[in-house]
């Protein structure tokens, strides 16, 4: 009994090991490198508005991986208010184009919409908007990342806008529309607007 | 002993686990470093007493600057809170995890830099300044920090107490409050994946 006990925890041991080799292996290729540092870094800051594509499509791996950066977003409470519509379809696109044209340009469109059944009834702890923001903005970089180029088109709060994306994509009532990612590979090189200002930053108090 | 050696056990057997799911969560992006940092982040609430870099702050504001915003109207301000006192009474009347870091970043909108009050296009500085905070989360995980958001906007008590203590302006809105610093511990992203919140061109 105990010789069983003892080569299991053997086994234990090695697989331990084994792992443990794989998650330095994994962390040192990943997030604690000072290579990765700037690789991250230097995508968040050359990230810039396309809104010329080429025709090519955009591959179906690359759609999962948008999608999967958009749901790796912070979301208030972990609540998960989000629903995301794809949109592929050319004579979609074509109708949807008549309203917001850009995205006549381009193969692929994602609707990231707020989903109101998941929100408390207080409206003081409604962070939707700011959950399907940060989920946006993380398509955006997950796009610039796969050599795309996409931009944030808004959708929210014109009401206009909300009622006509309700009617292209059928949506339930409880699905609000934020916004319009348009998506595709770029025609040439995008222009990167340097936003960088250090009067837009005080420390620990307001000073006039 | 027999106890200790159990317990050995039950931790190789843990960290075996965490290791394995982190490895599956990571594996789809691996090829892709960047894509990696935006799919491993997640929120850290425990932090060692190391000081955060200045250069490493600086990232921090230059990410979040970097965010798209809407008529490119960059309607953001941005407050450092590095003072042990300031982060104190932040922590006592918003969230205590203020108190255990040394570095807190008040994402502001500046109504200063929108259309007048009635037009639309005023609330895009919550979009703005949300895509600004996401930017700021990220470049915290790239540079090995750990960061977490803290919610301001829209409680009209936290927005009044943060004013109050920053001495903020009527113009300047606080949307949140990213505290960030070296992680204590390693935490394991949420697997958040769920295929049910998709849908092909119609959500019928």
């Amino acid at each position: 009994m105990k010789k069983i006990l003892n080569s299991l925890k053997g086994l234990l041991l090695a697989l331990v090991v084994a792992f443990g080799v794989g998650c330095a292996a994994n962390s040192s290729e990943g997030k604690s490198g000072s290579d990765n540092s700037a690789e991250l870094l230097d995508l968040i800051m050359t990230r810039a508005s396309v809104r010329h594509y080429t025709d090519q499509p955009v591959e179906k791996e690359k759609v999962d991986l948008l999608l999967r950066a958009g749901m790796a977003s912070p979301t208030g409470r972990n609540l998960q208010p989000w629903a995301f519509v794809v949109v592929d379809d050319s004579e979609l696109i074509a109708e949807i184009a008549e309203e917001s044209s850009i995205l006549g340009r381009a193969p692929l469109g994602i609707v990231v919409c707020g989903d109101m059944s998941k929100q408390p009834d207080d409206p003081e702890h409604h962070y939707w908007i700011m959950d399907c923001s940060a989920a946006t903005e993380n398509i955006l970089l997950a796009a610039h990342a796969l050599d795309l180029g996409a931009v944030w088109l808004t959708l929210y709060p014109m009401e206009r806008k909300l009622e006509k994306f309700r009617e292209f994509l059928s949506l339930p009532d409880h699905l609000v529309p934020l916004s319009l990612i348009s998506i595709g590979y770029p025609t040439g090189p995008a222009e990167v607007k340097d936003k960088w200002n250090p009067d837009n930053v005080f420390y620990n108090s307001w000073k006039e | 002993m027999k106890k200790v050696t159990s317990i050995l056990n039950v931790l190789l057997v843990a960290t075996a686990l965490v290791c394995g799911s982190a490895a599956a969560a990571t594996a789809q992006a691996s090829e892709n470093e960047a894509l990696e940092v935006i799919m491993t982040r997640t929120s850290v609430r425990e932090y060692t007493d190391q000081v955060v870099e200045k250069e490493k702050v600086e990232n921090i504001l230059r990410a979040a600057m970097s965010a798209p915003t809407a008529y490119n109207r960059q309607p953001w301000f941005f407050m450092v809170v590095d003072e042990r006192e300031v982060l104190d009474e932040l922590a006592g009347v918003i969230n205590p995890v203020l108190g255990r870091t040394g570095l807190g970043i008040v994402v502001c909108g500046d109504m200063s830099k929108l259309p007048e009050e009635g037009d639309f296009a005023r609330e895009y500085w919550i979009q703005d300044c949300s895509a600004a905070a996401e930017n700021a989360l990220l470049a915290a995980h790239a540079q090995d920090l750990g960061a977490v958001w803290v919610t301001i906007y829209p409680q009209a008590p936290r927005i009044a107490s943060t004013r109050e203590i920053l001495s903020l302006p009527e113009h300047i809105v606080p949307l949140n409050i990213i505290s960030v610093g070296y992680p204590a511990a390693p935490a394991e992203p949420k697997d958040k994946w769920n295929p049910e919140n998709i849908r092909y061109n119609s959500w019928e």
